[in-house]
């Protein structure tokens, strides 16, 4: 039975040591983090917050990290910058109220950290969600149509509402889209994702 | 951050050292001896080595028997 | 002499520790070939949204971002967790010649699991994923995963107390790991990243820290358990080195662990994290060098056994895949080929390579080969093998190579800011159809092997020109009843 113990107890450490050394010491490392203070009395990071709170459990519940990622990769490695993605690459403190984190591992679509800077409309998002052929053709992203409400052609616009585009295939019969509360919160979601601030350690 | 390096070195260094532990351990306790027996443990009389176990269904090539299972 | 019994108890010994598992062991091999059909046909939805997003585009419950983490949380649990428990438990109580201990417990613990993994599922489905990769189930789902293991542990462990044989044989040495760290693994994991003990990146770490060591210290111990076993009991010859094989078990299970961060290479992480990645990456050559060693050598003068024996067919295959993919992954793991591959179809296709050319392979070897000892039955059609080995080596093989070689160029191009990103999309659409087509062909392969398991279970009437193969275990019931043994006739 000893035997058993000791075995029992070399499988075990094996396993304590790499939790130990990957991830709870830099744990320690990035406890320390706090945001920086930034124009306005604002703070970089903020916290999640009202409807870009429940935008991003909506990000999660439709599974969005599955084709993209949130992370800018530095200059000279991988072109995100060259490509526009960032203006300086993604660094710890940029994460710090990201629960659960939602960096990805996958490009299928394109990086999102900083989708709020590259695209600020709410009227483009509206757009690309609802039918992503509109912005970008031949794009292999799915539509969240479910998440708007459709106004056929002919009826007056209501508030908020976003003009279908004449060329958009499709949709022959649909005037306007209007985001419903959990598009909204999408949107709201995508549009703050800006990783612009100059943070202090992220030297180019 | 020094006291994160000096934690990973003395884990890393108990780890060790518990490795090397039970490893001398393993050699008192005779785990290391008869090693050839420890892979020949799998035969025994019926399935011998030198034996294949395991081929395709009604393809074992041997002839048939009347009442076989 | 090997073991504390004469060779009559011996005999008996494997053959009550073969019945004696046979409900348990067969529960979990049905359920998990369950799960794999569920998984391969989510993965199949998952693969045709991709070059058809409109494909089943009414259905938010099929939503490529639900479907995907169920096929793979359908894949790795419900396949691999419960392929790997019956696996675990078969070949323990085989090797330590005892009965199987517990049986009430360990059906009570399967069928909890497979309750877990149902509720997992239809949770990610509805919306309520976690959002963590590999951890999507809620964790009171996950909860219904790791109880289970608790009793597979017990079980695990009090076979080996008991057991009758003087030496521990190299597969045990990593079946008994691999009870140990699945529940560990997971419970770590929660405990970092939902229960909130660890913040920011610093709980990617810890994802990454967890999904590979699924990988590393779940499925792969288990596929080389099951390897070690399988090969020299089929050809008739023992390993070639056995002190190889505990060298390789040590060394597999001290670098493995710290290769996951491998994933998060170029990302907003601290270097010396992904430094130890990619160096606990380049160690896993030493195992894989060395079991691959061991296993070749043990074949050399056998292979052409490969042509009549089914189990050796998947397990050489799984062997080898082993060697191949392990090899890949660890120069996938530099920090100059992940700058092209990271984020592309390439680390799906080394996946893939993997868990279908190496795990799962071995896990129908292990199938093949237990299942006629557990039921006193053969297999009823050699053509339904033939099918199921062909469509996945041909299945598997045109995947790695549609992915890879898409997610190369892939990653070339996105390195190239010249060119617009929907470009490298439609450049990819032709391989993600080569991926559904690899898909069905997997496809086939599993239905077929699901009719033989179907008819395994069922007791399908077969009757064949020549005997069974089972010339050694005919007499089973007159061996147990007269307690001597007899010579086969």
């Amino acid at each position: 039975m000893s035997r058993t113990l000791f075995l029992a107890l070399g499988i075990f450490l094996t396993i304590a040591a790499s939790v130990t050394g990957l991830v709870i010491l830099p744990n320690w490392q990035f406890q320390a983090l706090k945001p920086v203070a930034k124009s306005g009395g604002l703070l970089y990071p903020e916290q999640y917050f009202g409807d870009n709170k429940r935008g991003r459990e909506e990000y999660i519940a439709q599974g969005c990290i599955y084709c993209h990622s949130q992370q800018v990769r530095m200059k000279g490695y991988g072109a995100d910058i060259r490509r526009g993605w960032g203006n300086r690459r993604s660094v710890p403190r940029d994460y710090i109220f990201d629960f659960p984190h939602q960096l990805g591992t996958m490009r299928t679509g394109p990086d999102l950290a900083s989708i709020g800077a590259r695209q600020p409309s709410r009227d483009w998002h509206s757009l690309h969600l609802y039918d992503p052929q509109i912005t970008s053709p031949g794009s292999i992203m799915p539509s969240f149509y479910y998440l708007f409400e459709e106004v056929k052609k002919g009826m007056p616009p209501p508030e908020g509402s976003v003009k279908l585009p004449d060329a958009a295939k499709n949709h022959a019969d649909v005037g306007y889209i209007v985001p419903k509360e959990r598009g909204s919160n999408l949107i709201a979601y995508l549009k703050r994702l800006n990783q612009s601030f100059p943070l202090p350690e992220a030297q180019q | 951050m020094f006291f994160v390096f000096m934690f990973i070195w003395a884990f890393a260094i108990f780890a060790g050292i518990t490795m090397v532990w039970l490893l001398a351990w393993a050699i008192r306790k005779g785990e290391f001896q008869n090693l050839r027996d420890g892979a020949r443990m799998i035969f025994d009389d019926t399935e011998p080595i030198g034996t294949v176990t395991d081929c395709f269904p009604g393809e074992s090539g041997k002839p048939a028997k009347v009442g076989a299972k | 002499m090997t073991t504390n019994l004469n060779q009559a108890d011996e005999i008996r010994a494997r053959i009550e520790a073969d019945s004696s598992s046979r409900i348990v062991v067969s529960f979990y091999w049905g359920t998990a070939l369950i799960w794999l059909t569920i998984a391969t046909l989510a993965g199949l939805i998952s693969s045709a949204k991709l070059h058809s997003p409109g494909f089943l585009g009414d259905i938010e419950w099929l939503t490529f971002g639900r479907i995907r983490p169920v096929h793979w949380d359908a894949a790795i649990y419900g396949f691999g967790g419960l392929a790997a428990s019956g696996t675990l438990l078969w070949l323990q109580a085989r090797l330590c010649q005892v009965q199987l201990p517990f049986k009430h417990w360990l059906i009570a613990g399967g069928t909890i699991f497979n309750l877990g993994m149902l509720c997992g599922v239809v949770s990610v489905l509805a919306g309520y994923s976690t959002g963590v990769e590999t951890l999507e189930f809620p964790v009171w789902a996950m909860t219904m995963l790791v109880i289970p293991y608790v009793i597979i542990v017990v079980a695990n462990f009090t076979m080996y107390a008991r057991k009758k044989t003087k030496h521990t044989y190299v597969s045990q040495w990593y079946l008994m790991a691999v009870t140990v760290w699945f529940p560990v693994l997971v419970l770590s994991a929660e405990a970092c990243i939902n229960f909130g003990a660890v913040d920011g990146v610093a709980q990617a770490i810890a994802n990454w820290w967890y999904g590979h060591n699924v990988v590393g210290l779940f499925a792969t111990p288990a596929g080389i358990a099951a390897a070690y076993y399988l090969i020299p009991k089929v050809i008739g010859k023992p390993i070639h080195s056995y002190h190889l094989s505990l060298l390789g078990f040590w060394t597999n299970a001290i670098f493995y662990n710290w290769a996951g961060t491998h994933h998060l290479t170029g990302g907003p992480l601290p270097a010396w994290t992904i430094t130890i990645g990619v160096v606990g990456s380049m160690m896993m050559f030493i195992p894989v060098i060395t079991i691959g060693i061991n296993h070749h050598m043990t074949m050399v003068g056998s292979f052409h056994l490969l042509r009549t024996s089914p189990t050796l067919r998947f397990a050489v295959m799984g062997s080898m895949m082993y060697t191949v993919s392990s090899f890949q992954g660890s120069l996938e793991a530099l920090r100059s080929h992940q700058e092209v591959t990271h984020f592309t179809h390439y680390t799906i296709g080394h996946v893939h390579l993997g868990m279908y050319g190496f795990f799962a392979p071995l896990m129908f070897a292990m199938m093949y080969y237990a299942m006629p000892r557990l039921m006193r039955q053969e297999w009823s059609s050699a053509r339904l093998i033939r099918i199921h080995f062909w469509c996945t080596l041909i299945g598997t093989a045109l995947y790695g190579a549609a992915m890879c070689f898409a997610g190369v160029k892939q990653g070339l191009m996105m390195n190239d800011p010249a060119i617009p990103f929907l470009k490298i999309v439609s450049f990819t659409i032709p391989f993600l159809w080569l991926r559904t087509l690899a898909g069905l062909i997997l496809l086939a392969g599993t239905v077929a092997f699901l009719i033989n398991f179907g008819r395994m279970l069922m007791r399908y009437k077969v009757t064949f020109a020549d005997p069974t193969l089972f010339t050694t275990e005919r007499n089973w019931d007159a061996l147990l009843a007269s307690g001597k043994e007899e010579k086969p006739a």
